[in-house]
């Protein structure tokens, strides 16, 4: 393992302790603290995955996350206070896999970090699935709809292959936080609704009027009518 | 009874009688004159007819009526002429409807009057002597007269029912006028004590109720500045704890990373840095609970806390907490099904506080319960020392300690927490305790 994390922290001590945990799990960390330089090293990357801390001088973290998006399907962990918990909803709608929130302990992150870069490396042994106008091809992480690339994030890929595997059948929000963000015990339900939004936006014709994700009130999501 | 039904009546009572009294005074004077103009005119009457008689009573008393009846003077004759009573009409009348004192004034040869009635027929009755034996009565009728007094009567009984009936119009006008400002008042007052406070009354005319608006709105100010004052103070000190709570978090997310690197190499350590190291550690994680719970009851003072409510099983999700905290070996759960909407988070909190107080001060012996008697309920029970009774009402105040020199891992907050969470989800959390015995923690949904 020898994944190259971005992390961007402006505290001093949280970033120094933070390198030095993820290089003990492995990592290999560049670290900055400040957003405008954060987009700088992007770009001298590669990188294999940002951890993106929400509050930053010069250029805030939420900022960052739409730049990044702009041009890369990057996985991207923020780290934010419980209090800035409007501010996660924000930068998930932006396109960040997963969050942590302040204080949390080293080996919280890794998993987290571990479980978003699981998704983007070990795909399912399955061949391609062509359904409904899309053609899915888990080895190549890659989705055509009508026969144009489709970019999207690990998070996202992850969790259309999941629906779209099943067809017609009923996940709830508990089961995708478990299958797609590897949460066995009480994850943030608006992690999944965050991304099913994103995922229609990029795959449905109409996303106000879904036909492909379709939501089941009350108990979650299935892909295709039921 | 209302304050404007009784000046409403009151003011009718006022004018009711005055106007009464009024009638009653006109009625009798103009009775009085009425009467007397009767009787003058009657016995002027009298006179001449007692004139004229002893000329016609030489040819009997037939050729006296005779004469009367001429005259059509509007009168009944009834005489006694020579000891023999007669009648200008005997079938109606005689001496016998003659009263007795009359007779006896007219036997002593004077003039006199009575009022009589003959066949429910007013008359007035004069008599006097006409010859030494001859006495004459005349029967006038008042009828006419009577009449006009009962007319009288009844229009002066009818305008002091119409006066009293206008009086209760603008008596009732007239209250609800003056009691205006007490209702506004009212209003004001009520409005006041459900938190309006900007209420204030309009101040009209330099009478009393202005004098008193005027009072009432310099209090409704004093009050509002007060509350506001009281309540900024209060906003400043909750403003004080979540800014506390929030600068404390980055410097403890890097001790809590710091620890946690810590704790990976405690075992490498030389024998005398590990020690200090492992309380270390354990320090870190009693500070982060406390900022936590802090910057979460600072969340709660804020009113930013919101519920996301999804379906939930409580039995399934109070398994879940305990094996997550480790406390398997020291709970028994006894879980029925129970299914529910709520907040799957704020529910596990709630739990994992109630469970962990239990499993901190109660001994070993930690019994939940989960169930549904009326609604969804879980209880914790222990079989700890207890809690006096004394204690009880004050058990989810922030940082209370029943027990002083008890200084568990616990941060002071938990049940306070679990408290506000629990009000937050619609439900209550009671408490049961013998020293002794035990305690009960019931989380009722």
């Amino acid at each position: 393992m020898d994944e190259h994390v971005l992390l961007v922290e402006d505290d001093p001590s949280i970033r120094e302790v933070a390198s030095l945990g993820l290089e003990q799990a492995g990592f290999r960390v560049t670290a900055t603290g400040d957003g405008r330089d954060a987009l700088l090293r992007f770009k001298q990357g590669p990188f294999d995955l940002v951890v993106l801390d929400v509050m930053l001088p010069s250029l805030d973290g939420l900022e960052v996350c739409r730049e990044i998006r702009r041009e890369s399907q990057i996985p991207i962990v923020m780290l934010s206070a419980r209090s800035e918990l409007h501010d996660v909803v924000v930068g998930l709608e932006l396109g960040a896999d997963d969050y942590v929130t302040k204080p949390f302990e080293l080996p919280e992150l890794v998993a987290r970090i571990k479980a978003v870069l699981r998704r983007s490396t070990d795909g399912p042994p399955e061949g391609a699935i062509s359904v409904a106008g899309l053609e899915i091809d888990p080895a190549g992480f890659s989705v055509r709809k009508g026969g144009e690339d489709v970019a999207l994030t690990a998070t996202e890929f992850r969790l259309l292959l999941e629906l779209a595997r099943r067809p017609k059948q009923v996940f709830t929000r508990e089961l995708l936080l478990e299958l797609v963000w590897n949460y066995d015990y009480l994850g943030d339900s608006r992690l999944v609704d965050v991304a099913v939004q994103r995922l229609r936006g990029k795959i449905e014709d109409d996303p106000a009027q879904p036909k492909l994700i379709q939501t089941v009130r009350g108990v979650g999501y299935r892909f295709g009518r039921g | 009874m209302p304050l404007r039904r009784r000046l409403t009546i009151a003011f009718m009572l006022a004018v009711g009688l005055s106007a009464a009294a009024l009638a009653a005074g006109s009625y009798f004077v103009v009775r009085h004159n009425l009467m007397s103009d009767s009787v003058n005119s009657g016995e002027r009457q009298t006179r001449r007819n007692l004139a004229i008689a002893p000329t016609y009573l030489g040819q009997g008393t037939d050729a006296l009526l005779a004469a009367y009846g001429r005259a059509e003077a509007g009168f009944l004759t009834v005489g006694v002429h020579r000891g023999r009573p007669f009648s200008s009409n005997p079938i109606s009348i005689g001496m016998r409807q003659v009263p007795i004192g009359l007779r006896q004034i007219v036997a002593r040869g004077e003039l006199g009057y009575e009022r009589a009635q003959v066949a429910g027929k007013h008359y007035l009755v004069v008599g006097g002597p006409a010859r030494r034996n001859t006495q004459l009565y005349f029967f006038f009728s008042e009828q006419g007269l009577r009449h006009d007094l009962a007319l009288l009567r009844n229009i002066l009984a009818g305008g002091v029912g119409i006066l009293v009936l206008l009086a209760g119009f603008a008596g009732a006008l007239l209250a609800r006028q003056t009691l205006r400002p007490v209702g506004r008042a009212s209003d004001a007052a009520r409005s006041l004590a459900e938190g309006l406070l900007e209420t204030r009354l309009p101040v009209e005319g330099r009478d009393e109720f202005g004098g008193w608006a005027q009072s009432f709105n310099e209090m409704a100010s004093a009050l509002e500045t007060k509350i506001a004052d009281l309540s900024a103070a209060q906003a400043r000190e909750r403003r004080f704890t979540a800014d506390v709570a929030h600068e404390l978090r980055t410097p403890l997310t890097a001790l809590v990373g710091e620890a946690s690197l810590l704790a990976e190499h405690l075992d490498s350590m030389p024998p005398e840095s590990r020690r200090p190291a492992e309380l270390l550690v354990a320090d870190v994680g009693r500070l982060r609970r406390l900022v936590e719970d802090l910057m979460e009851i600072s969340r709660f003072d804020a009113g930013q806390e919101s519920v996301h409510a999804e379906t939930v099983e409580l039995g399934a999700l109070t398994a879940a907490t305990v094996r997550a905290r480790g406390w398997e070996g020291r709970v028994r759960l006894e879980a029925d099904e129970v299914e529910l909407t709520s907040d799957p988070r704020r529910l596990e909190r709630i739990v994992a506080n109630l469970v962990g107080n239990a499993v901190e001060h109660g001994d070993t012996d930690v019994a939940v319960r989960v169930g549904s008697d009326g609604g969804p309920f879980v209880e914790v029970a222990d079989h700890g020392p207890g809690i006096a009774r004394e204690h009880l009402p004050h058990l989810f105040e922030r940082f209370y300690k029943a027990d002083a020199a008890r200084s568990g891992g616990g941060t002071g907050l938990g049940l306070a927490i679990a408290q506000e969470n629990a009000r937050l989800l619609g439900g209550r959390i009671e408490v049961w305790s013998e020293p002794g015995e035990g305690t009960r923690f019931t989380l009722r949904l």
